[in-house]
């Protein structure tokens, strides 16, 4: 275990440099200019010029890169050069704020979508899988923007059960943190929903029509035993490899949604650090996500591990 | 005219008026101006409400209605507002967007008022004179206003605003005008500004249309860039309590306001990353008021009596500029077909839905004092547009537009594509994102001769509310202008434009605005097809709300119901 642990540290520690070394290099062919992005369009070129100069943006790339990197090497994300701020200031409370929507849309989502994808897998072929199929193949089909305005209108607008925007005020409870976070939770779930329940259900469907589940039926244990301790847990680990990638997504990659329902979260920081051309914002936004991705892998090969005892981390070399 | 309207009129022009209000006496008696126009240039030169009701009492006019008392109000309540979250600056001195402007122009205030009809009026300068050439300005300033940390202003916080605003690295534009050396104190509560050239119109510019010429403290000016780590401290109905970055802010009531307590006890601003949340939020009453709305955002709230729908006249417009010195379109012929071909109120139609106002290839808005409307106006033409073309030898004229993804852009240049295209020219539509449009190209190269705003073939430009067309002449389209992006020299239109920005009287300016008019209607190198309506919405619950043209929100009378 120690021994797989090292080896994920060290790929994921390779893994990160090079996805600052892309972000960095990509940013060449960016279009934009910090100094004019602060400035605005109206300033005149000698004051974007001397902003320019005083940030260091009119150095290269990979001087900015080094400069970047040595900072790193301390343990300093940076400063932002379109806010002047530590960007780690920045990216804090946006990454909460990510969590915080990932959570509650993981404890709606997770759920409902393997519920769903059981349900279907050992209905194979009727008109319950049918319907639970097709729904969520429509739903993960639809842009989720769409998604979200559908539901905006229907539980915001025209019932006003719920609040359309997805900040609440400064200092707000935890419930009415959640009440204004279950919009766009339930928006992710619908577009998660096919695809986790679909990898569930195809798991479970397999599972059904393997020996060992025969065996346990024959063997005449009732039904609900069987489901719980053959079916699922031979059917769970795919499912867990795929939640785990949507974590990171959830955490990292919900632009359209955190612009759709106001939410200061990472993902919309980033978009906008790339758009200003903020490369220490954007490189330290990327690598904290990079970072979620790789430690929320990690946990799920850990409990991919412990729910199939016939995989032993590290163990195959 | 009785005994002592005629005694106040004769005092005041011996022992006060100068050359240029003694003018202004004249062009009313001699029936110039009409009564609106006179009270406009009455109060850019100063003259007290005592004078001006004579003067109006003495040609048969009504004398100026007094403001009724504001009827009972319920005081209190926070008003919630939504404004586009902004990617520059707050800094006054760097301001350039709606959202920010908005922001800061609440705890902020100016030194004079541009009000809806372009009138300027009297704000933390409580009155104005011009000297004999109107090249130097001396302003009184309001007694008795209080900073949000409890100073007086004076004369020093004046000056010295005054002077940040033409220092290097300003946004304000305001350095062609006057320079630091020019601005002085008189006494704790005047201030004297001296020109660089005679300007007629300078009170305009102190107001909140240069909006980033908001009146600080003289500490937080000494040290630029701390005007939002200090807290906006301004002179504004509402002081800051809170700003979470590009989130939300929260104001409360400022007790010492200078024009009485506002009804509201404070107002909270959600920021917004697009228009659609926003529309959205209003929508479902998680706020009471947009900053600004494009007609078709605002359309769910017309005719609907949960909400108070908005539309303001105003000088805004957009400039389809054509490159006038090279290229396709070089040839004035040619420009001029390509204006011709435009079927103007149907465009507002469908473009802006009704919310704008008819354009004739020239900035001098129908409500500036200065405009002449004798003026032909320009109608759609399209046998003429193709002979035009024809004797110019552009029969397969093409071109592209560039324009950036802003409010109506993109389906303005649809339309002039498709009317363009009825006069067989083939128009083409590259639309950028905001940081390309309005920057070098490539990054780093020199401005003025690459950016796309500036250089391309065609573009689209906005333009926002002004009280006088005095900058849209002179950046715009005199021949020095830095934002010329038709590229148009004209050594007349150069000379009539001067004699306009220094003139004081109306009559000489009407003069020149329709000699403007004329060589821009013959040259075309800008094609302004219309004036756009500042549009937004409200609650119906919010009361006493007057937009104005430029994104800032006046809150200081508002209530809620």
């Amino acid at each position: 275990m120690t021994r797989f642990l090292l080896k994920r540290l060290g790929l994921a520690i390779i893994t990160l440099f090079l996805l600052t070394v892309v972000v960095f290099a990509i940013s060449t062919i960016l279009p934009g200019n910090v100094g004019r992005a602060v400035l605005g369009p109206f300033a005149t070129q000698e004051s974007v010029d001397a902003l320019n100069e005083q940030l260091g943006t009119d150095e290269s790339v990979f001087v900015q890169y080094v400069d970047w990197a040595g900072d790193l090497l301390q343990g300093d994300l940076g400063t932002s050069l379109t806010k002047q701020a530590p960007t780690w200031d920045l990216l804090a409370p946006a990454l909460e704020n990510s969590f915080k929507l990932a959570f509650v849309a993981f404890l709606i989502c997770v759920p409902l979508s393997i519920l769903g994808g059981v349900v279907a897998g050992l209905r194979y072929g009727r008109f319950t899988d049918k319907s639970i199929t097709i729904t969520g193949i429509s739903l993960a089909a639809m842009p989720e923007f769409v998604t979200g305005i559908v539901l905006i209108l229907v539980f915001g607008i025209w019932l006003g059960w719920l609040p359309v925007t997805a900040q609440a005020e400064e200092g707000a409870s935890a419930l009415t943190q959640t009440k204004y976070l279950l919009l766009p939770a339930m928006t992710l779930t619908l577009v998660l929903f096919g695809y986790i329940a679909r990898v569930t259900r195809a798991g479970v469907i397999e599972a059904l029509d393997s020996d060992y589940t025969r065996t346990a039926y024959l063997k005449g244990l009732p039904s609900g035993v069987v489901v719980r301790r053959h079916v699922l847990r031979n059917a769970l680990p795919p499912t867990i490899a795929v939640v785990a990638v949507q974590v990171g997504y959830l955490v990292g990659g919900l632009v359209a949604v955190e612009v759709l329902f106001n939410y200061q979260g990472i993902g919309l920081l980033v978009y906008e650090a790339a758009r200003q051309k903020d490369l220490p914002l954007l490189t330290a936004g990327v690598l904290v996500i990079g970072v979620v991705y790789l430690v929320v892998t990690l946990i799920a090969d850990i409990l991919y591990a412990a729910l199939n005892p016939r995989i032993r981390l590290g163990g195959a070399e | 005219m009785d005994r002592e309207t005629r005694r106040t009129i004769e005092e005041f022009r011996h022992n006060e008026a100068g050359p240029l209000e003694n003018n202004v006496i004249d062009e009313l008696v001699n029936g110039e101006l009409d009564r609106d126009e006179f009270l406009r240039r009455a109060t850019m030169f100063g003259l007290g409400a005592g004078t001006i009701g004579a003067l109006l009492r003495m040609v048969g006019e009504a004398d100026i209605a007094y403001g009724a008392p504001l009827e009972t109000v319920q005081a209190g309540g926070t008003i919630r507002l939504g404004i586009p979250v902004f990617g520059a600056s707050l800094e006054p001195y760097l301001l350039n967007e709606g959202g920010s402007l908005a922001f800061a122009g609440i705890p902020g205030e100016y030194l004079t008022f541009t009000d809806p009809k372009a009138r300027i009026r009297p704000w933390l300068a409580t009155s104005w004179r011009p000297n004999a050439n109107a090249s130097v300005w001396t302003f009184q300033l309001r007694r008795g206003v209080r900073f949000h940390n409890g100073k007086e202003m004076t004369s020093a916080d004046v000056v010295a605003s005054l002077k940040h605003y033409v220092a290097r690295g300003s946004n304000a534009g305001l350095a062609p005008f006057y320079d630091a050396a020019g601005v002085s104190a008189r006494g704790r509560y005047t201030v004297v500004v001296r020109l660089k050239a005679p300007l007629g119109a300078f009170p305009y510019l102190l107001s909140q249309t240069t909006y980033q010429a908001i009146i600080q403290p003289a500490a937080i000016v000494a040290k630029p860039g701390t005007w939002v780590a200090s807290g906006m401290i301004g002179t504004g109905a509402f002081r800051l309590r809170r700003y979470v970055d590009k989130r939300s802010a929260e104001l409360v009531r400022h007790n010492a306001y200078w024009g009485g307590r506002p009804p509201l006890d404070g107002v909270r601003i959600t920021f917004f990353q697009g228009s659609a949340p926003l529309v959205l939020a209003l929508r479902a009453g998680q706020i009471d008021l947009a900053m600004q709305l494009s007609p078709q955002e605002a359309q769910p709230f017309k005719n609907n009596s949960r909400y108070t729908y908005y539309s303001q006249p105003v000088s805004a417009h957009r400039q389809f500029c054509m490159r006038s010195d090279q290229g396709p379109l070089r040839d004035p012929r040619v420009r001029r077909a390509v204006a011709l071909t435009i079927n103007r109120p149907q465009q507002i139609a469908r473009v802006m839905l009704g919310q704008a106002q008819v354009g004739n290839d020239n900035p001098f808005w129908k409500q500036f004092g200065s405009t002449d409307k004798s003026v032909k106006q320009r109608r759609q033409n399209l046998a003429l547009a193709r002979n035009l073309l024809s004797a110019a030898g552009a029969e397969n004229l093409d071109f592209n537009i560039t324009t950036w993804n802003f409010l109506d852009h993109s389906d303005h240049a649809a339309s002039i594509q498709a009317y363009a295209r009825q006069a067989g020219i083939d128009v083409g539509i590259e639309v950028m994102d905001v940081s390309k449009y309005y920057d070098s190209e490539p990054a780093g190269a020199d401005y003025a001769t690459t950016t796309p705003w500036l250089n391309r073939t065609a573009t689209l430009t906005e333009y926002g509310w002004r009280g006088v067309p005095d900058l849209y002449i002179s950046r715009c389209y005199m021949s020095t202008g830095d934002w010329n992006a038709s590229h148009y020299k004209n050594a007349e239109f150069d000379r009539v434009a001067r004699s306009y920005l220094e003139s004081p009287d109306v009559g000489a300016q009407r003069r020149a605005t329709k000699r403007m008019a004329g060589l821009l209607l013959r040259d075309t190198p800008v094609v302004t097809d219309y004036f756009i309506n500042y549009v937004t919405a409200s609650s119906s619950k919010v009361k006493n709300y007057v937009p104005e043209g430029i994104s800032h929100m006046r809150l200081a009378k508002v209530r809620l119901a």
